[in-house]
């Protein structure tokens, strides 16, 4: 999966994605236009005292009392109470509007989140082969994170703009044509300039957001690679290298600065200008009496308060089209294909024999690494394979556990074909110790319970002991509660590959798999693991890849494969007399043993002497 | 501004939990306020432009109550394109000094970081291992990246709005006293009540939004967790348990941040209905002060313009503090970064004798450090080591090599192998005893030295992105493309490499992912055999490679020994059986020494390790594979 082929998102998928919150964000809507209504009372309001104090009159008020004294007290305290009271609802309205925005906003990034992470699990296989771990990890984390402040504040900005202009125009024309007209005269300018500087400045952002990825990258491989730097006394070089990434950075931020400095200043000096309009007109029509100071007023300051987001618009606007860009690296995961997950139980256990028929596999189209295998595996037996690297091994088992879907050939369980038995319980049948194992960065105790849920203590112990991990587990201070992981108890390979041992026998599984997994292990303890395997035997069908002729001249049956294919097949006792790479390998161990025996000779002459 | 893919986010560990300061550590910042010294005059300018701006600011209201005064006093015989010119020269004023403070503080921004920046590397660069143990690289990055930036911001803006603030605030004041001294001290009772109300969210919003981080760095550690996982994920069928686990932390995630949204949503309009309070407060006594005759309309208008001007720097200047705090740590941090003093590094007397050494003698006998270049012995005398006290690594370790030895070294896994080699590296240093090159303590002579005498090849070989040539080439710059191939050759990669689509320009992404770890080896060993190293040390360097290639590397690498000191560690017999000398260590011990032939005539802990594992060892990794 490359980063370079996402596309933009759609705005419909946008839409989508506000499903099932869509009443929330009517609401947000209704109660931010109510909202906007009291906060537009107050400059009314002001207007109305200062005109009435000014005429000597309050408009509306001609049957009361006139302007004087305590009566004029109790009027502007009225008109004082009803300025903090209207403040107070709209605010309340706004909390409300915010309350109902947030709501939305997470409970649709947390269904992202969760969706997101299932999907994940349930890709195939061959999806994570090809994909990069931190490009996912990005998607997942900015990028949700993108989208989410997205929903929860720029949509709210964006509404809240457009929403203030429209609802400021009918109030402004009811006070004064003229002026309304003046008022409002550059705010189209101002929204122009704001989508202009979106356009313009996009590209820049991008270079900026390179620079600083170089960098960063730069950075990281320093400092995972710092015993190599050092090994070879290459600081020096190092710290040229960051410098240049580093200047680059530095110099594509400055060039943002000054694009950046010259928007803001001049929609700043658009909107003053604005207000200078609106200012020296009203003072004119003042003059010409046409309208009072109290109307002046609240043109002021109703344009004040209308042009401020809208000179924000262009920063806004920009992480409007960032969002669309994480929307679309978002759906460019979700539009893969999960496996199948839902099939029905099978109606009796997988168990029995295995017999693969002409099976041919390839993870690459045109690259097979298993050519026409036929192979059977009874119920309880002990399989070794032994091959050289490539030879398709690892390939044969994962097709078995139907981490990949093969499509030539055919492999039954017990009588089914692999292929339509659900994935699940294929998987949940067999019990695998993979080359590399991986372990969960939680105690060792979980790990252990990966194998089987709610599994005693003692059964743990138990697989533990089997696996001879037991001691070392014991060994660290937190026992059976220590983490695994950085947090945790570092583990050598030894360590990881006999916990992920006794994972799967804590499973008990209908078929063990074991993919070179004591390959760190070393050979004493190895013996004692074999044995303790051994003693189990009979209890599953085990499958052991190895490369030490130790680990499996045991085995009921070897095969031995080489290019995809089955070249040799049979117990030791068998192989050994067939002419083929099993008997050169023995050979090869025996050659090795007479040159032991003779380096022992050599090295006992002086002591017999 | 600060959009870093390496944010706190993802890389917070927990290694050091950030907490409130209780208090702003003026030391603290002063020492970060350093790195803007190379800006005084932007600093400068900076300060005089929020002072300007914020003047210009509050002089808007004044020429407001001017014009409407003016008009209601003299009716039509005003003239308006005088107050038009002030207005508008007002503006361009106003326009200039925003114009100076951005560019200014994004300019001082953006350049303080990237000082910091090539500050922290470069010391990262002279820090010992010591310091990387302890230290994830995700840690290092975040402190590098998110927390600088984090720092400039403000260091700059912080600044800038600390200035602008107060004098905004203070020119409202003294027009609103000069005006009306009453009415002004009234308005100003709001005030106290706003920053106490302010600095009460800031501080729990800030807060909140720490919760955030942190369950969001748990988050990404679990999306990385179930994609490096997922093979063994789906081979347990866990999938529903980790979603389980999962919806766990959303959960939590989801109530974290509905906490901290609604606490910015319980805010802003409380604090809009505080300063309803002041514009209440103006318009009842104004009004009747205006009743009275005292007051004028304009002045009114203006008292009721500056109560609306109050919250925004009370806000701004409440989140900064809020801000300082919470950034305490990262400072503490970034600071430590760049002040940590390397547990290694050269002494004076070592630093003195660089400085006197001529450069002329360049081509001599004699190193950077005035001393021989050439090493003929490496002693150990009774060397101990411990990463944890509690923990000894290595009890007395006592080793003369000499140039032209190859050294075995075998044991168990923690026995302490790798751990000499990197004490003979002077990666680290010994606890107690000492190391001595021709006979003298090596922390006597430059590290940079002795470094650059290296060549070293380990298990899990690191490829750095670029083309193979390029990091073969990391083992001597300056090598031709000759003798790039020449080195490939005797590693044993040269066919491996020409099979690649490119060659030797096949382009390694990070980590160098489209190689397997046998290919890796094989290239990191080419480089070291490029570096031509006076000591060359293997740690498992083969392990991963094919048994054909390694009897390739095996004829070659006698070749490459010669004349070099080397460490090997290794479990192939081969490699074993052609060394010099063979080191038994276990328990941070050698306890046994010899020749492969002597050993075993000792019957002893060699004798075992080889007859136990002899099956394992000789057929280990595919020797069968041998054709013939």
């Amino acid at each position: 999966m490359n980063t370079k082929e996402h596309q933009h998102g759609h705005y419909q998928e946008l839409w989508a994605l506000t499903h099932g919150q869509r009443l929330r964000y009517g609401g947000a809507i209704a109660a931010m236009f109510v909202g906007i209504g009291f906060t537009y009372a107050m400059p009314l309001i002001v207007k109305w005292c200062i005109d009435g104090i000014m005429a000597g009159e309050f408009a509306g008020l001609s049957g009361f009392p006139p302007l004087e004294g305590h009566h004029a007290y109790v009027y502007l305290v009225g008109a004082a109470l009803a300025v903090v009271v209207c403040t107070a609802i709209g605010g309340l309205l706004t909390y409300l509007r915010s309350r109902w925005a947030a709501v939305a906003s997470q409970h649709i990034i947390r269904r992202v989140r969760d969706r997101l992470y299932t999907h994940l699990e349930h890709l195939p296989t061959r999806f994570h082969d090809t994909s990069e771990t931190g490009d996912l990890i990005q998607r997942c984390s900015s990028d949700v994170e993108t989208i989410r402040t997205f929903l929860a504040g720029q949509i709210i900005q964006i509404g809240r703009t457009l929403l203030m202009v429209l609802t400021v125009a009918p109030v402004l024309f009811w006070m004064d044509f003229k002026l309304a007209l003046v008022s409002l005269s550059l705010m189209p300018l101002l929204f122009f300039f704001a989508f202009q500087f979106f356009n313009r400045v996009k590209d820049l952002f991008q270079k900026r957001d390179e620079a600083e990825a170089a960098m960063s990258a730069q950075l990281q491989e320093n400092l995972t690679g710092i015993r190599v730097v050092r090994a070879f006394a290459r600081q020096a070089h190092e710290i040229d290298e960051f410098a240049d990434k580093n200047r680059a950075f530095r110099d594509q931020d400055q060039k943002l600065n000054v694009v950046m400095a010259f928007y803001w200043t001049l929609s700043d000096i658009l909107s003053m200008l604005q207000m200078g309009l609106v200012l020296v007109a009203g003072a004119y029509w003042l003059m010409a009496g046409d309208i009072g100071v109290g109307t002046l007023f609240a043109f002021y300051t109703y344009v004040g308060m209308v042009i401020w987001p809208i000179r924000h618009l262009g920063r806004v606007l920009q992480d409007v089209g960032k969002a669309m860009v994480s929307l679309g690296r978002l759906n460019h995961i979700l539009a893969e294909t999960e496996e199948s997950f839902d099939e029905p139980e099978p109606s009796h256990p997988i168990a029995g024999d295995i017999r693969i028929r002409d099976l041919s596999f390839a993870f690459e189209p045109g690259k097979d690494v298993l050519k026409h295998i036929d192979l059977n595996i009874s119920e309880g037996e002990t399989l070794a394979i032994l091959g050289p690297p490539g030879s398709g091994k690892s390939a044969l088992i994962q097709v078995l556990m139907r981490l990949y879907d093969y499509d030539r050939g055919s492999i039954t369980v017990g009588g089914t074909e692999l292929r339509e038995l659900p994935r699940k319980s294929v998987r949940a049948a067999m019990g695998v110790v993979l080359q590399e194992p991986f372990l969960y960065s939680r105690s060792i105790r979980d790990n252990l319970r990966v194998g089987r849920d709610g599994a005693t203590d003692e059964e743990l112990l138990a697989a533990a002991s089997e696996a001879a991990v037991a001691d070392s587990i014991s060994s660290f201070r937190n026992g059976m509660q220590s983490m695994v992981g950085e947090r945790g108890v570092t583990l050598s390979g030894g360590q990881r590959q006999r916990l992920a041992l006794a994972r799967a026998l804590v499973r008990d599984p209908a078929v063990l798999i074991m993919d070179d997994s004591l390959s760190a292990v070393d050979t004493g303890t190895e013996k004692r693991i074999l044995e303790a395997l051994r003693a189990r035997k009979g209890r599953a069908t085990t499958i052991v890849i190895a490369h030490r002729l130790s680990s499996i001249n045991d085995a009921d049956r070897i095969i031995v494969m080489d290019d995809g294919h089955i070249v040799q097949s049979g117990p030791h006792s068998k192989l050994i007399d067939e002419d083929g790479p099993y008997r050169r390998l023995c050979q090869l161990q025996s050659s090795l043993e007479s040159s032991l025996k003779r380096d022992l000779e050599s090295s006992k002459e002086p002591t017999r002497v | 501004m600060s959009d870093s893919s390496y944010d706190d986010e993802l890389y917070d560990d927990g290694l050091n939990e950030e907490q409130f300061a209780e208090r702003v550590d003026l030391e603290l910042w002063k020492k970060l306020f350093v790195f803007t010294r190379p800006y005084r005059r932007e600093l400068t300018m900076l300060i005089s432009c929020g002072i300007a701006t914020a003047i210009f600011e509050a002089s808007f209201p004044l020429i407001t109550r001017e014009v409407i005064d003016d008009v209601a006093a003299n009716g039509s015989q005003v003239n308006l394109w005088y107050y038009a010119g002030i207005y508008l020269g007002v503006i361009v004023l106003l326009g200039m000094s925003t114009l100076g403070f951005i560019y200014m503080a994004g300019k001082i921004h953006t350049y303080a970081s990237h000082d910091i920046r090539r500050a922290g590397f470069a010391n990262l660069q002279r820090l010992s291992f010591s310091y990387y143990d302890y230290r994830p690289v995700g840690w290092l990055m975040a402190r590098m990246t998110s927390d600088c930036e984090r720092l400039t911001d403000i260091l700059a803006w912080g600044i800038l709005d600390l200035f602008w603030g107060t004098s905004i605030m203070l020119a409202i004041c003294i027009a609103m006293l000069i005006m009306d001294p009453l009415l002004g001290c009234v308005v100003m009772l709001v005030v106290p009540l706003l920053w106490w109300v302010s600095k009460y969210f800031q501080r729990e919003i800030l807060f909140s939004s720490r919760q955030i981080r942190r369950v969001n760095s748990e988050m990404t550690g679990a999306y990385n967790e179930s994609i490096m996982g997922v093979r063994t994920t789906k081979a347990f069928v866990r999938e529903s348990h980790n979603a389980r686990d999962f919806g766990r932390l959303t959960g939590r995630m989801y109530q974290f941040s509905l906490r901290n949204a609604l606490q910015s949503a319980v805010y802003l309009p409380l604090i809009m209905t505080l300063g309803s309070l002041a514009t209440g407060l103006a318009l009842v006594i104004g009004g009747m002060n205006m009743i009275a005759g005292t007051l004028t309309a304009g002045t009114l208008i203006a008292f009721i313009n500056y109560t609306r001007q109050f919250f925004d720097p009370v806000e701004v200047l409440a989140s900064w503090l809020a801000e300082m705090q919470m950034a305490q740590a990262s400072a503490e941090r970034v600071i430590s970064l760049i002040e940590a003093k390397p547990d290694i590094e050269d002494s004076e007397a070592v630093l003195a004798g660089i400085a006197s050494h001529h450069p002329v003698a360049r081509d001599s006998e004699l190193a950077v450090d005035g001393m021989e270049e050439r090493i003929r012995e490496i002693e150990l005398r009774n060397v101990h080591f411990a990463y944890d006290p509690a923990e000894p690594v290595l009890k007395g370790i006592n080793l003369k090599v000499s140039q032209g030895e190859t050294i075995a070294i075998v044991g168990p896994t923690g026995g302490g192998k790798s751990t000499l080699v990197n004490i003979i590296c002077r990666f680290y240093e010994p606890t107690s005893g000492e190391v001595l090159i021709n006979g003298y303590d090596y922390r006597g002579r430059s590290l940079h030295w002795l470094q650059s005498s290296l060549g070293m090849v380990l298990q899990s070989a690191h490829i750095f992105s670029g083309t193979i040539r390029e990091n073969i080439r990391y083992g001597r710059l300056n090598a031709t493309d000759e003798e790039i191939e020449q080195a490939a050759r005797v590693a044993g990669a040269h066919d491996i490499i020409m099979a690649k689509e490119h060659g030797y320009d096949a382009t390694l992404g990070e980590g160098g992912q489209q190689l397997s770890s046998g290919e890796k080896q094989l290239v990191s060993f080419a480089r070291a055999i490029l570096a031509d190293p006076q000591i060359l040390v293997m740690d498992e360097a083969t392990s991963s490679v094919d048994t054909v290639t390694e009897a390739r590397i095996q004829k070659g690498l006698s070749h490459v020994l010669a004349g070099r000191i080397a460490f090997v560690i290794a479990h192939r017999l081969s490699t074993i059986r052609a060394a010099d000398r063979i080191l038994v260590i276990d328990g941070g011990e050698i306890i046994e020494q010899g020749d492969h032939a002597t050993l075993l005539g000792h019957k002893g802990h060699y004798y075992e390790l080889y007859t136990q594992q002899r099956i394992g060892t000789t057929t280990d990794r595919d020797s069968g594979w041998m054709p013939g």
